[in-house]
């Protein structure tokens, strides 16, 4: 036990040095994944570790501090303590049920302990306010003497108090951070099995001759070249050629227009940002297995996925309520390094680490987050819908969501070369989970009965918004569904017709002339 | 002198030991911008530092394996013709001078001789041990064969040391000779950026009766643009486009790929993530302080500043057909520089930034045809900003102003009533086959018709480099900046060009949003 730990154990009753043990033989969630973009909650290394092997030198340095080193957190998460405190055996099953490594009974340890701490705290204020009221009177000089030396006492255990205050509420943090949004009713408890299909749309079409994936489709249209992306950037990186480019213009410029329409203002935003807003979204921006690539010599990142810039625009601030809901359709580049990604659904287009997406996001008020839930359902299986594609929306299950999500809704279409369905966009409410990250809040409109006189005090409390998010256009994935399901026997592509008239009228990619 | 040096001077008579300090001692080329994306050549540190501050058992470390461990060991190499460089070396030497470059021509020569001599060198006691194995077949006289077998020992270890050093040099001469620019366009007007001469103007500036807004205004004005939020999200100088702009950018670039394709340039879209070799080869420098290139922490990869990079990536190592020739491209990216060290009124609002937007033509073709092309790209460029009705000018850039690769260079400057001056948006260059002699892109010629019917692959003729050449087709923010701030109206409204109508949806005009 370190010096540090005794000196506060001597001073309050609390059992702070079990913590810090607990803590570590318990790492963190396991691997979740949402949709298009994995959320992977690291499993962090347990910390002693790094005491564990080091040399006996290193081993003389207090537990606290060493641990110390990992938490202190850039920026804190506005958790409702209370509400899990009160919810406890809520919270408890939701932790189970989305298979969440999370560990409720350290945070609510921690959170007693920090409570006390916070109450003793207060309390030696009070003495040492006490003391020096006392002293503003006569007094003998020998109890003038020991009111001096009592104040200084309580002087040096506040100071010591107060420290380790900010470090218990750190642990927590750290600790809490780890705890999944909860879960809508209505989503089917279980694994991915479990997943209930909300609507299917269309039928597998029937091919009369052998048919093509979309790779080679590629090739012999001269439209993806994956071969020279290898040797200018690595594996899974393309050049998109000839009317593949018009594709992926005419693909984005029809869902912003359609998207438009239902009110979304268009966005592009930077693809650079800074790692804490990737934090707060829920993504893990570090680690052996993250998913974000890292700008060298700096603490920014490649956004994965324009939720994030998106998540950040309004970050910190207050909202006027009569301008919710905000809802945005923005384009971008997502960049992915696809750590850990294998198999056959890596194949061509599939799971790429460069790639376009129109990405939706709406921030609105608590009670209006399930309306828009299924307001952006709604596009989406209309926009596929348009594009006569071949879906199945999913309500993913308890043990497939990633940790910000409330309710997801996948949406899988038919992809003949895979003979299979695969996943091409995905429709989150994350209700206040990213909101109290990022600090998004809005101030009720007052009751329109309310007196004349406003003073500022009277102005309702703020209340933390909801943010939803959801794919529109996912420009790859959608490539292999067009390539592979509008193939005709000839080798060529036909344009679905809602497409035409936004690359040039062009209705068919035919073979080019050598 | 080390151990290794001795050993070599008893071999050779050559004085290498002298090359490293004066390489040393005269640093790397000065910083040179090329237009939109500036082209820094880093002054490399002076490499014997590390050797000087080091502690006294450091210092007994030979001093060549303390160079070539250090500084050398290039990834690449780049197909210089040394051969012409020395036999040119008066107009090699004026170029340099002329294009305010600091390459070091003396030291590259004087690294060539040696290697040459080296070669020779080797090649003789390559021959001497193969005469000393051919004379050990016959019979011999034990005393004679055991000094033959004693000479063909030591010949074998001079060998392997001289092969070792010819390694070293041909490293250190790559090394010093990258930084030699490519040759200069006998038009191109000789000195700094006063010297560019105009080759073309069009329009005049558009006079005003109301008190105009800069494109930073009207953007806030018209809810167009957002660097606050950006600034918060991602740092200084990213922004996001909102409303009309995000219109706006997807018609100007759908606009300009339609344009461009009429002319026979192939659409394309490349990965933005590229390793930095590429980048090496392209004539940019991925690393050091002032680098423009963000780099990926932990791999050998880095985020493109210019299409160009990919585009020259895509045919790398590879011998084309003549008949394939031209290959023009036009590609969409968005860029990504970090702006070190850039300051000033010129960096306000769109002018320059972190993240943008572009679509940018390629071409490779023959070196016969790479002024024909070089003047249909600058033409494209005139004839779309004329099209989007902009007051502009073209530059033949003077030599001090031209990065390495170019061999000659159009910039385009467009009037920009905000800040009350013309601002480069694009920029046209023939590298000739300073990138295709980095990137090994060559052609192999057609054969003449009248041959004979029997061809062995022997009679193929010789391959040579191709020439590369890029253009800016639309830089989108530069472009933004010009329209807002050239069609505002006096309401605050912004009136959008004709031609870029009909891929926004028919806009015509961006109005004041309601609050």
């Amino acid at each position: 036990m370190s010096l540090h730990k005794l000196r506060l154990a001597a001073a309050v009753p609390v059992t702070i040095s079990t913590f810090s043990s607990r803590l570590f033989l318990k790492p963190f969630p396991n691997t979740l994944t949402l949709g298009l973009f994995s959320r992977r909650l690291q499993p962090r290394k347990p910390l002693l570790v790094r005491a564990f092997s080091a040399s006996a030198a290193v081993q003389d340095i207090p537990a606290t501090q060493t641990s110390e080193s990992s938490a202190r957190p850039q920026w804190k998460a506005s958790i409702d303590f209370k509400w899990i405190r009160d919810n406890k055996e809520a919270v408890e099953i939701n932790i189970k049920n989305r298979n969440s490594n999370a560990n409720l009974d350290a945070v609510l340890e921690l959170y007693e302990n920090m409570l006390n701490l916070q109450k003793e705290v207060e309390r030696l204020r009070e003495e040492r306010n006490n003391v020096a009221k006392k002293m503003k009177g006569k007094l003998e000089s020998s109890e003038r003497e020991r009111l001096v030396e009592e104040g200084k006492n309580l002087k040096e255990s506040l100071v010591t108090l107060e420290e380790d205050l900010v470090k218990l509420k750190d642990e927590l943090q750290h600790v809490a951070q780890s705890i999944p949004n909860m879960t809508h009713p209505d989503v089917p408890v279980g694994g991915e099995d479990s997943s209930a299909i909300r609507k299917e749309v269309g039928c597998p079409r029937e091919f009369n001759f052998p048919i093509k994936d979309h790779l080679q489709l590629g090739k012999d249209l001269d439209l993806i070249d994956f071969d020279s992306a290898a040797e200018v950037s690595g594996s899974k990186f393309f050049y998109l050629k000839n009317e593949a480019v018009l594709l992926e213009m005419a693909l984005l410029n029809w869902t912003l227009s359609q998207v438009m329409k239902k009110g979304y203002t268009p966005l592009t935003t930077p693809e650079i940002v800074r790692s804490s807003i990737v934090e707060k979204c829920g993504f893990q921006p570090r680690g052996d297995n993250t998913q974000v690539y890292s700008i060298d010599g700096t603490d920014q990142c490649l956004i994965g996925t324009a939720e994030i810039p998106l998540g950040g625009i309004h970050m910190d601030s207050i909202l006027l309520e009569s301008a919710l809901p905000l809802k945005y359709i923005a384009f971008s580049h997502c960049f992915r390094t696809e750590a850990g990604a294998a198999g056959a659904a890596t194949k061509g287009l599939y799971r790429v680490h460069q790639f376009s997406k129109a990405e939706m996001f709406v921030i609105c008020r608590p009670e209006d987050s399930e309306f828009f839930h299924h307001e952006l359902i709604q596009i989406e299986e209309d926009l596929f819908t348009s594009l006569g594609l071949h879906f199945k929306t999913l309500d993913m299950a308890t043990a497939d969501l990633g940790a910000p999500a409330y309710r997801k809704f996948d949406i899988e279409a038919w992809m003949p070369g895979f003979g299979r369905f695969g996943e091409i966009s995905s429709a989150s409410n994350c209700t206040d989970y990213q909101s109290r990250r990022l600090g998004i809040r809005y101030r009720p409109s007052e009751p329109l009965q309310t007196g004349p006189k406003k003073g500022k005090a009277n102005l309702p409390a703020t209340k933390f918004v909801h943010t939803l998010n959801a794919t529109a256009c996912a420009v790859p994935r959608m490539m292999v569904c067009l390539l592979e399901n509008y193939q005709q026997e000839d080798g060529s592509v036909v344009i679905p017709e809602p497409l035409r008239p936004f690359m040039g009228g062009i209705e068919l990619i035919k073979p080019k002339l050598k």
